[in-house]
């Protein structure tokens, strides 16, 4: 197969004329053909677009009319992107015919910036039932260990990203959606700060709750396809209305200077993480003091109180938006998005509201405990990948999540690998920062990065 | 997590969100409605009376 290559690299040889986007979209094709009878990652492969885009962006660069670091580089959509004229599902057979007249906000802008669509990738259904094998698409597999759970709902943008099909995705982060696939498929993913990525064209799942954002194989691509995703939307009514900065201004800068707060205690005692995640967090620390950050205890609510805010109001907003179907079409929705979704009809008026005043207290204590930490460190996941036979069908709610504080808040944060476990497959660490410090939060990802060699791994199946 | 009520009471309050169900998958939401019950338990932990709502969520930017 052909080699690796970030999304840096590869437009680094593109602007070179060292890589042709023809040749290198070729080459994902030809892995996706191998590959992804295996990972399903992909619910619709689209070859002829891909290769139109591709010749474009071509003849973009050979005319010296290159429109920067994205053009010609191979990427896909998250199935609940909406893509003008190709069919956006949702993973669900409710959706299977559904074909949108416009392009998401971000996927236009990502297609403006030159990118080349390969096709829209596996969901967990509407973005929250899953893994499911109910549904008219089977679920994506972890390219570690195609026996294993990807975490989800961003499943296939995590699995093909892992496995080299694409260069770098899109997700969506309702409760960690990004991150989890992030951290279980050893990849980067970053859920930015809610309202700086438009959601307009997207599916909704809670909306309150959900970010759109990027996975790629490295926090510098992430910052690179961020750069194009992110930006005030009118037709986004949350949308942030404010200059966005480079993203990749600071990755250079080390972490020199950071002050880094560590939540212990979501890790250790609100859902104890295993040993390798846990050693992951500690050398991370050791790294980060190493490089002349500064490194603090930070104690935050339980897990729990975050969790319980979290999913009530997620379950909740995401029934008003499916209630008539889950009149009309129950038996049509996977098992696992429609029970916990009905669930979510018997949240009383009152149980919303005191979400949502709990969700004010959460921001006002996350605000505070971040006035004198640029960063938070704690764990994305509490391991490895589960056996994707294994997982429980109310695991969602069972344990405390460790993505779901930043939902709750807004905050931005980041998955990345930091090592292997017992099993031989991904851990990872979850950095957060400030509202829109999206530089800060990819300056410290980065620096974390290029201090370890964890980048250098991929599954031995797309080797 | 075992729900604190019986599934015939789980049955009158699910009839109230006017889904068609079958016993099968009344017994299948049933599982999960003791994890909401902790939820909805956890959210009503009393508050200050003066806790606003966020209402209209925005990222706190101060």
């Amino acid at each position: 197969m052909a080699p690796f290559l970030t999304i840096a690299e590869a437009a680094r040889q593109i602007a070179t004329k060292k890589l042709s986007p023809v040749e290198l979209t070729e080459a994902c094709l030809a892995r996706i053909e191998a590959l992804d009878p295996t990972l399903h990652s992909f619910i619709r492969v689209t070859p002829d677009r891909a290769l139109a885009d591709a010749r474009a962006a071509e003849q973009r660069v050979m005319s010296g009319a290159a429109k920067g670091p994205l053009d010609g580089i191979p990427i896909a959509h998250k199935d609940i992107y909406g893509t003008a004229g190709i069919p956006t599902t949702a993973h669900s057979k409710h959706l299977e015919t559904f074909i949108p007249k416009r392009d998401a906000t971000s996927v236009r802008k990502l297609a403006e910036a030159g990118t080349v669509m390969l096709g829209k990738l596996s969901t967990h259904e509407f973005a929250f039932g899953g893994p499911s094998f109910d549904l008219p698409w089977p679920p994506a597999r972890n390219p570690w260990n195609p026996d294993h759970f990807t975490a989800g709902s961003s499943s296939g943008t995590g699995a093909a990203v892992a496995a080299g099909l694409i260069l770098g995705g899109t997700g969506s982060d309702t409760g960690g959606s990004i991150r989890g696939p992030a951290a279980l498929c050893g990849i980067a993913g970053i859920k930015p700060t809610y309202g700086l990525i438009s959601r307009a064209g997207i599916l909704p799942l809670a909306f309150t709750l959900d970010h759109a954002g990027p996975l790629a194989w490295t926090a510098e691509d992430c910052a690179l396809l961020l750069q194009a995703m992110a930006g005030h939307d009118a037709d986004d009514p949350a949308s942030a209305d404010r200059k966005v900065p480079d993203f990749t201004a600071d990755l250079g800068a080390g972490a020199k200077g950071l002050r880094i707060g560590v939540v212990r205690h979501f890790f250790e005692q609100d859902n104890p993480a295993s040993e390798a995640t846990r050693k992951g967090i500690d050398t991370a620390l050791d790294l980060f003091r190493g490089m002349g950050a500064t490194v603090k205890e930070v104690t935050l609510s339980p897990m729990a109180e975050y969790h319980a805010c979290g999913f009530l109001i997620m379950i909740t907003e995401a029934y008003a938006v499916h209630e008539p179907w889950l009149k009309s079409g129950f038996g049509d929705y996977g098992e696992l998005f429609r029970d916990r979704v009905a669930l979510g009809g018997l949240v009383r008026g009152v149980d919303y509201v005191q979400a949502i005043r709990r969700r004010r207290l959460l921001c006002d204590e996350m605000r505070a405990a971040m006035a004198d930490v640029d960063i938070l460190v704690s764990a994305a996941q509490a391991g490895e990948a589960p056996p994707i036979a294994e997982v429980p069908k109310w695991a969602t709610l069972a344990k405390p999540s460790f993505t779901i504080p930043f939902n709750v808040t807004g905050y931005p944060a980041i998955s990345v690998c930091s090592g292997f476990g017992e099993g031989g497959l991904p851990v990872a660490i979850q950095l957060a920062a400030r509202p829109f410090e999206e530089v800060t939060l990819l300056r410290a990802a980065h620096a974390y990065e290029r201090a370890t060699d964890w980048r250098n791994r991929r599954p031995a199946m797309a080797a | 997590m075992k729900p604190s009520i019986s599934p015939e009471t789980f049955k009158t309050l699910m009839a109230q969100t006017g889904i068609p169900l079958s016993d099968a998958q009344l017994a299948g939401i049933y599982e999960g409605y003791g994890y909401l019950e902790s939820l909805v338990a956890r959210v009503n932990a009393p508050l200050p009376r003066e806790a606003e709502p966020a209402l209209t969520f925005s990222t706190e930017t101060k």
